[in-house]
């Protein structure tokens, strides 16, 4: 009679290389729960990882656009500030045009008021040359100089470029982060070419007595001054459209950040009530062929003898 | 003739006794993984001679024959190829996966990224110096990183090599082994436990060289064996009683070549082959990393070369270097890096210039895909390779369990065995008691 012959080492093999694979399986559960991480390694997924690896790539990259949002957000506020408060200037300066042509002030009234738009022009002329919050001039455009200059004689002209710059804020958009000088305070009064600094300091040459008759000077200066007014108000109707736009493309960031972010986490993440389960299942089957095994490996006929 | 009783008897206590010191001897090397179970062949004495009044059919016991060991060729080879295999497969697999964990670890992936964002943020304000400063030391962290995937990637083949040249030598010595072996197999005699222990000796040798590198051996009628290397061409390693030399060279870029008897071979399985395949991926791996390197640096420096720096001067390359290993950052400051297209003039916000660039650097055939492409081919291939040798290894596991059934010891079996050569001694001892019991009445008769 014949047996077959199951060799002491084939079980004590077969055992081990069992019990090794559940304990390899819990470790390797072990380290998903504790680094909220399915995967170790590119192997472990090679698929998942390269889209892990994109995923990464467009979070980075969103959120360069988004601090390129911001940053232009700030610029353009920065831009509408500066052109409320020259709308304002310029209104203040009407409104002394408009008196000094009633003609009821005498040559010191005159003078008065000649000063103090004097002053509104020396506003106007640093408002013109303000910086955004990184340092950088608001109204030149491309140039990094100041936007105006003022030459010997007093008269203003326009350095800058008359380009703005184009920043990327994501998906192919881009947006200019401001408006150049020349668009803002220059036009054309009566056929000619003028600009906002000309004009008020022409109004105060007319006022010192530049002119011989000051207050005929001072209505013609009006025509100047609504010209003027009307550039800037339609500046700021280009920057306040622009600035809702910024604010469109800045939620549109945030809602395709969040996007991104549950992409990553459903492909990278632990599943952590999966694998919890899973950790207890292959735990029980650890412990029952642990068991199994002391009660089976007690089992030789040598014990019997 | 009663004194044929205690022959009878005598013979058997000593064939049982000797069951019971191989039974023993089997017992023992239970755990041993090179041991094959032994068993005594024994057969009848019967005397055929005849003379006088005795007749021709005398008894006369038992004779001891050779010690028998377990075996068989066939499933010893399932084993052995199955563990070239498996070898083939794990060695590599981890080679690969060293690779694979210096590429994905040296964070190459994440700094081209990084660099990109930097570039991207310059674009929204191209002369502050501060965006300037820091798109320039992204790029010296990208030249660093090169330099770093390149050194992980030369530990692994490094690491490799030198497993490689330790299994040369225990390729070598498992050859002497044989060779040796197969001079005491000569002389050795039929049936002895030194053959027996001889034969062990040859059949662990078998398995340890087959998991270096694939043979395919030949046995003779006497127990020797011949070991021919399966590759390309086949070569023979032990003729007899002489190992033929066997030897490797490494080229500087890590890839192995073979000799056998001073010919060229390629082995086709067992750890030096999978060690060989492994180097060769890492020395193509590291020539894919130094093309990256090189695009990246030709790209940035192109892209410098058509565009104006801040102070409106022709822009001066970023990086030098021509392999991943020697990349280093040659613009002294970030005020060189060039925004503006060319004709703009200084202090320009131009970025038209900066803007082509990281359309370069970011699109299909840029360095961050190709970075991306390198480490989704190289992760693919150790995942195909685990998968691969997760299968070998079941079936490298059956293989062995095999092996172990036909020559591996069961202790119940021995138990049983024991007791049952115990009664027979016990009995054959009784038999020699009745003989001398017979003498006895015989010697009493008056």
């Amino acid at each position: 009679m014949s047996f077959v012959n199951t060799a002491t080492g084939t079980f004590y093999n077969r055992s081990l290389s069992q019990m090794s694979e559940l304990r390899g399986n819990i470790e390797r559960l072990q380290t998903q729960i504790a680094t909220g991480k399915r995967l170790e390694r590119g192997s472990d997924d090679p698929a998942a990882a390269a889209q892990l690896r994109q995923l990464a790539r467009r979070e980075i990259l969103s959120t360069a656009d988004a601090s390129n949002a911001a940053s232009v957000d700030q610029d353009l506020t920065s831009a509408t500030t500066e052109l409320a408060a020259v709308t304002n200037l310029l209104q203040r300066a009407r409104e002394l045009a408009l008196g000094a042509a009633s003609d009821t002030s005498g040559a010191a009234g005159r003078e008065a008021i000649a000063f103090e738009i004097e002053q509104l022009g020396e506003e106007l002329f640093a408002r013109a040359n303000a910086e955004g919050p990184g340092g950088e001039p608001l109204f030149a455009g491309l140039a990094a100089g100041p936007a105006f200059t003022r030459d010997g004689t007093g008269a203003v002209t326009y350095t800058g470029t008359t380009q703005s710059l184009s920043v990327p804020v994501g998906q192919g958009t881009e947006i200019e982060r401001g408006l150049d000088g020349a668009q803002l305070f220059e036009f054309d009064v009566a056929g000619s070419p003028s600009n906002a600094f000309a004009v008020l300091r022409g109004l105060a040459d007319a006022l010192r007595g530049g002119t011989p008759d000051p207050s005929a000077s001072a209505s013609a200066a009006i025509e100047g001054i609504d010209a003027a007014l009307t550039t800037v108000n339609r500046g700021q109707t280009i920057l306040g459209a622009r600035l809702a736009w910024v604010e469109t493309v800045r939620q549109e960031q945030l809602d395709r950040s969040v996007a991104i972010a549950e992409r990553r986490s459903e492909v990278g993440d632990t599943q952590i009530g999966d694998a919890i389960a899973k950790l207890q299942q292959s735990m029980t089957a650890l412990e029952a062929s642990q068991a199994a095994f002391t009660r089976v490996s007690s089992l030789t006929l040598f014990n019997a003898l | 003739m009663p004194t044929a009783l205690f022959y009878i008897g005598r013979s058997g206590l000593t064939a049982s006794r000797a069951s019971l010191e191989l039974t023993a001897q089997n017992v023992a090397n239970a755990a041993n993984p090179d041991y094959a179970r032994r068993t005594l062949g024994q057969s009848e004495l019967v005397m055929s001679a005849s003379i006088g009044l005795n007749s021709s059919n005398s008894l006369g016991g038992v004779r001891i024959g050779g010690i028998e060991r377990a075996g068989s060729a066939l499933v010893q080879r399932q084993a052995r190829d199955s563990a070239s295999a498996l070898a083939n497969a794990s060695a590599e697999y981890s080679a690969m996966r060293e690779a694979e964990t210096a590429l994905e670890n040296s964070g190459l992936f994440d700094n081209l990224i990084d660099f990109e964002a930097a570039l991207a943020r310059l674009e929204s304000d191209p002369l502050n110096p501060a965006l300037r400063v820091s798109a320039l030391e992204t790029a010296r962290q990208l030249a660093a990183t090169f330099g770093t995937a390149d050194n992980a990637l030369g530990n692994a083949r490094l690491l490799t090599v030198s497993e490689a040249e330790a299994d040369l030598l225990s390729v070598r010595g498992f050859a002497d082994e044989l060779a040796r072996v197969n001079q005491d197999l000569v002389a050795a005699q039929e049936g002895t436990a030194s053959k027996a222990a001889l034969l062990d000796q040859r059949d662990a040798a078998l398995r340890g060289l087959a998991e270096q590198i694939g043979i395919v051996p030949s046995f003779n009628a006497n127990g020797t064996v011949d070991v021919t290397l399966s590759g390309s061409p086949p070569a023979a390693l032990v003729q007899g009683g002489s190992a033929i030399g066997f030897d490797l060279s490494v080229a500087p870029d890590g890839t192995l070549s073979f000799e056998v008897d001073g010919q060229p071979y390629v082995p086709m399985s067992g750890a030096m082959a999978g060690r060989a395949a492994a180097l060769g991926a890492i020395a193509s791996l590291q020539t894919q990393l130094d093309g990256i390197a090189v695009s990246t640096v030709s790209l940035v420096n192109a892209a410098q070369g058509t565009g104006v720096a801040a102070d409106g001067t022709p822009g001066q390359p970023i990086f030098a270097g021509t392999a991943a290993a020697d990349i280093t950052i040659v613009l002294g400051s970030g005020a060189g890096i060039a925004t503006a297209t060319a004709g703009a003039p200084a202090g320009s916000r131009d970025t038209t210039n900066l803007g082509g660039l990281i359309t370069a650097l970011g699109n299909s055939t840029g360095p961050t895909a190709s970075v991306d492409a390198l480490l989704l081919g190289l992760s693919s291939r150790v995942a195909g390779l685990d998968s691969q040798r997760e299968g070998l290894g079941i079936v490298a596991a059956s293989a062995e369990a095999e092996l172990l059934r036909e020559t591996g010891v069961d202790l119940d079996e021995e138990a049983a065995n024991l007791v049952r050569l115990q009664q027979a001694f016990e009995a054959n001892g009784r038999v020699i008691q009745v003989a001398s019991e017979i003498f006895d009445v015989l010697l009493g008769l008056r």
